[in-house]
């Protein structure tokens, strides 16, 4: 699929990665520069860099050809529970994207309409997951589809990649997904069944996926699964066909990686872990990863729009605009910050790259300044988001409805704000900021918060300050 | 002042509505409505018109919004600041009563406005009514101005008032089915949300020149399939987006193609090549389509 004149790629491209730079500290690596690049698409990624998240097979908000032309990321994660449904009434036909025809070129490409250029994640389950209550089992991890959850067999994982040939596939983990941290007795059993897995994904038959491995990396201490990595260590850097990547699900275990298994170093490290905020990436970049999902892009504007900002929505148009589409429920009002919010976060990716390459100690003086200036959370969004859909998120018990009422009796809303404000004494009402999905996160730009605004400046005078320089602002 | 009828209300003196943001009370006149339009800059300006359902029974309450309609575009010439570069078009109101539509055009047309735009139609009225209040019209209008038909937007009403000698259209239909999941296409409206497309890997419209449907190896194609637009229709926004560009495609080709037809001298051809498309059987024609047609001397029936 091309939208810049490139022949059909029907097969995933090998992969190399390259460390630039990585400065070593108390004997272990940190930070780290280098560059992922998928021979046979002119694919190259500088790293640290980030992966766009879809939904769905798509980059929220941004058809295929916007991601081409307006978004600077190079490639992108997709859920395989994202297409795999099952309708209530067609439960017994087989996920439409197995059948996408070999014309289309690489079939997950072809099926999503992403140029072949563009680089594929892939992994079972969305980012953020919904936990599901069924846990997995030894043969299966539980996914939730658009319909409900279902039982996906590892087995039927491992196949659905070699048909779809995304560029990169990560192997299933035995995740909770919960906001708990696992017993220990879980944690042996995750350890035990991502390890099985594993053997499993490698078996050398005539299915095994011939896109680049990013083997899992468990949100479990080292010491829990370290027959685990142990295993991906020795049994699979020997020829370096196999393993090609880590995804950590939990950056902190990389010092620990580094110490005891060196064989994994020069492989790119992919994080999972969903950093909140901008500080979460600078700290996570410090431990020595590469790359990132990353999810809150989709979930808040980062700021209302930049000065001197090159994006397409920041040329094109401007605040009160943007306002204006938020209020009016406008679907491109969305779109436009989508642009912007990645183009603001590749750019500070840029200069993330660029203040490494001067050097660690420039890097960790730009982190820290970054910390002192910028505020530690993102701002709540106060914009009207799209309405929450059923693979978003699963409610709770007694939970309130997620959507506004589209309409309503005339009157209708006076009303119930008499009728509330009356009830009034146990607190405000919640917003549903639960960021379950991103997209349950309300875009903001109006409201009288104070806003955070990153203006990414790769040098400025004098001394490279690097990452970012910082202005808060009160927007009116 | 059409839109939100029901929180206002009409005097001489402009539309008196509560502000949708802060309740607060507004009153919009002929006067004020030019200069917010004239600061806007817009290349066509409406004129503030008096409008009525046209299926409202009550005929003193039709005429006096018809007169006032008139009084009001006086009132707009006048206050009208930028009459060298912004084209005010008056709007024709009426209702259904074709002699009372003749009235209105005949005080209109005497104001010489840049263009003319038929208003108030649109409101479901019966197709038929809808027909004749059009043809009444363009009938009494000069020849060298643009006849606007205000929200029409179903590809056979397009096509149906070219014939009656309408020029210009507006209509949210075509984005607004989109965003609901439908496709228009030459073959009829599809509704890309059915299980029947969930493995059709075709394009939205065989033959179809629209940035969606064209594969995607040409340049500035995106090679959509209905499997793609059927896997995220009311999930995912992107497929409210990749229709809206083929739906406004459509409507856009189609005016081009009645243009090169009206040159060609083809039109009636044209015409009925279209009717074909939606109707196969070339038989289950509506009638008010083809008496409307007859009208002009087309007849959908002919070989």
């Amino acid at each position: 699929m091309t939208n810049d004149g490139h022949e059909l790629a029907d097969e995933p491209a090998a992969m190399t990665f390259e460390l630039l730079k990585a400065a070593v500290r108390d004997g272990t690596t940190v930070a780290r520069l280098g560059r992922l690049a998928l021979t046979g698409c002119k694919s190259v990624v500088d790293t640290p860099n980030y992966f766009g998240l879809t939904s769905r097979g798509v980059v929220p908000h941004v058809t295929p050809d916007n991601v081409s032309k307006h978004l600077q990321t190079n490639g992108a994660y997709l859920a395989l529970e994202d297409f795999i449904e099952r309708p209530q009434q067609y439960s017994t036909r087989s996920p439409p994207i197995y059948e996408t025809p070999s014309a289309l070129g690489k079939p997950l490409h072809g099926f999503t309409a992403l140029p072949s250029s563009f680089i594929t994640v892939l992994g079972a389950r969305r980012l953020p997951a919904v936990p599901a209550p069924a846990g997995n089992t030894n043969h299966a991890v539980s996914i939730f589809t658009s319909t409900g959850f279902q039982v996906l067999p590892t087995k039927d994982y491992r196949n659905a990649v070699q048909v779809l040939k995304p560029d990169i596939a990560i192997p299933p983990a035995d995740l909770t997904h919960g906001p708990t941290t696992p017993t220990s007795k879980r944690a042996v059993k995750m350890a035990e069944r991502t390890d099985d897995w594993i053997k499993e994904w490698f078996v050398d038959d005539d299915t095994t996926p011939t896109a680049s491995t990013f083997a899992p990396v468990l949100p479990i201490p080292y010491s829990m699964q370290w027959e685990y990595l142990e295993r991906l260590s020795e049994d699979l850097t020997t020829d370096n066909r196999r393993l090609a990547g880590l995804a950590l699900y939990d950056a902190d275990i990389i010092p620990d990686l580094n110490h005891h298994l060196p064989n994994l170093l020069p492989l790119p490290r992919l994080s999972l872990a969903a950093p909140p905020t901008p500080h979460h990436i600078l700290r996570q970049i410090s431990l020595g990863v590469d790359l990132f999902a990353l999810p809150f892009i989709n979930a808040t504007d980062l700021s209302p729009f930049v000065q001197n900002c090159t994006c397409y929505a920041c040329t094109r148009h401007h605040r009160a605009f943007v306002h204006h589409l938020l209020s009016a429920h406008e679907m491109l009002g969305w779109t436009l910050l989508q642009l912007h919010n990645h183009a603001v976060v590749a750019a500070f990716f840029a200069g993330i790259r660029q203040t490494l390459a001067v050097s660690d100690d420039a890097f960790e003086a730009a982190r820290a300044q970054f910390h002192a200036v910028y505020e530690p959370e993102l701002p709540a969004g106060t914009g009207e988001r799209p309405r929450a859909r059923g693979y978003h998120f699963k409610s709770g018990a007694g939970e309130g409805k997620r959507n506004k009422p589209g309409w309503g009796k005339l009157g209708e809303e006076e009303e119930a704000a008499a009728v509330a404000g009356k009830a009034k004494g146990d607190g405000a009402a919640v917003d549903g900021v639960d960021g379950v999905d991103g997209k349950l996160q309300d875009l903001s730009l109006s409201g009288e918060e104070v806003k955070i605004e990153f203006l990414i400046s790769g040098t400025v005078t004098g001394e490279t300050i690097g990452v970012t320089e910082a202005a808060v602002e009160k927007d009116r | 002042m059409v839109s939100l009828l029901k929180l206002a209300t009409i005097t001489e003196e402009g539309v008196r509505f509560l502000s949708p943001h802060d309740g607060s009370p507004m009153l919009l006149t002929p006067e004020h409505s030019m200069s917010l339009q004239n600061s806007i800059g817009s290349d066509i300006m409406m004129q503030l018109d008096d409008v009525l359902v046209t299926t409202s029974p009550d005929i003193v309450r039709m005429r006096e919004a018809m007169e006032r309609s008139v009084r009001w575009l006086d009132r707009c010439i006048v206050a009208h600041k930028n009459p060298d570069r912004q084209n005010l078009f008056c709007i024709i109101q009426g209702g259904l009563d074709l002699e009372m539509r003749r009235e209105c055009c005949r005080e209109m047309v005497a104001r010489d406005t840049p263009g003319i735009a038929i208003g108030g139609l649109s409101g479901g009225e019966a197709k038929d009514d809808f027909c004749r209040v059009v043809a009444a019209c363009t009938e009494l209008l000069p020849e060298l101005k643009p006849r606007y038909v205000m929200g029409i937007g179903y590809p056979e009403d397009l096509v149906v008032c070219v014939a009656l000698g309408a020029d210009m259209f507006d209509c949210v239909w075509p984005t607004r089915t989109a965003r609901f999941g439908n496709a228009v296409t030459k073959d009829g409206v599809l509704n890309m949300k059915r299980e029947k497309y969930a493995k059709d890997f075709g394009p939205i419209e065989d033959g179809c020149g629209c940035p969606c449907c064209r594969p995607a190896d040409q340049e500035g194609a995106m090679g959509i399939t209905r499997a793609f637009v059927h896997h995220n229709a009311a999930k995912e926004t992107v497929s409210a987006h990749l229709l809206t560009i083929h739906n406004v495609w459509y409507q856009l080709e189609l005016m081009r193609q009645a243009r090169k037809a009206i040159i060609a001298d083809e039109f009636p051809a044209f015409v009925r090549e279209f009717f074909n498309n939606l109707y196969p059987d070339r038989v289950s024609y509506p009638s008010w389509a083809t008496t409307a047609l007859r009208s002009v001397g087309i007849d959908l029936f002919k070989p």
